[in-house]
């Protein structure tokens, strides 16, 4: 997100997160590592 | 969350086998991969609506791998120009595609020319004469800058090496007041070293 608003983007949010590795073989090392799906807003000023 | 690969991760490595791997998805889709693909992984993960997915090719959504829902934040606008960066077979870009109706386009960018081929054919299929496809990377998007209303992406940007080159190129194709909608994934945690040297974890 940091990235997004140091190149000039305004109201950068997330908006909405998913869990998409749920039941896949890969479920375990993404609750390892906490990932998730997000949805992410910007805006060009 | 890391942002940039390890500077000796062999970035040309990373980038075949992301082609590789979506390659395969995009002639076999229900393949032994360690990612969830299809219309009913959409509805039912990520939310989208199973009925409009219907109404959709099955080229188009059999081989839909992405990781959140950008149409979830809002309708992209009739007769907008949007962008949809790394539109894989065009699950996203065909829905795009008919909220901006007509007097819109939608462009879907993919470096992989299978997906390419198949978002092409899947908008044959469904008359979409407002629907472009070109071959890129999103390190170097092949648009004018200032050209877009709307940037989506679904589950691409976390698999480029640098994502401030790639969010720089989202910022320079937009119009001002122009919006980026994109579904990817982040990490709660620091990766260790090892993973971030994992070329498999980043394909995925």
């Amino acid at each position: 997100m940091e990235v997004l608003s140091s190149i000039g983007f305004k109201d950068v949010n997330v908006a909405e997160r998913f869990d998409p590795f749920r039941g896949t073989s890969k479920e375990g090392t993404a609750r390892k590592y906490g990932v998730t799906g997000v949805n992410v807003f910007a805006r060009k000023p | 969350m890391a942002i940039a690969c390890p500077l000796d991760l062999d970035t040309r490595k990373l980038r075949d086998e992301i082609q590789s791997i979506y390659s395969q998805v995009a002639r076999g889709p229900s393949g032994d991969f360690h990612f969830h693909r299809g219309p009913a992984y959409a509805a039912s993960l990520l939310g989208y609506d199973a009925a409009l997915l219907a109404t959709l090719p099955e080229e188009s959504t059999a081989s839909f791998a992405g990781v959140a829902n950008p149409h979830r934040m809002g309708p992209v606008p009739e007769g907008a120009v949007v962008v949809d960066i790394g539109c894989g077979a065009g699950m996203d870009l065909l829905l795009a595609a008919r909220s901006v109706g007509p007097r819109g386009r939608a462009i879907g960018i993919d470096m992989t020319e299978a997906m390419a081929e198949k978002a092409r054919g899947a908008a044959r299929a469904a008359g979409f004469d407002n629907v472009e496809v070109r071959l890129g990377d999103a390190m170097s998007l092949p648009l004018e800058a200032a050209s877009a209303d709307v940037v989506i992406s679904n589950g691409v940007l976390n698999l480029t090496p640098d994502k401030s080159v790639a969010y720089g190129e989202v910022f320079r194709v937009l119009r001002p007041g122009g919006r980026f909608l994109y579904g990817d994934i982040v990490v709660a945690s620091e990766l260790s070293e090892k993973a971030r040297r994992d070329v498999e974890l980043w394909t995925g």
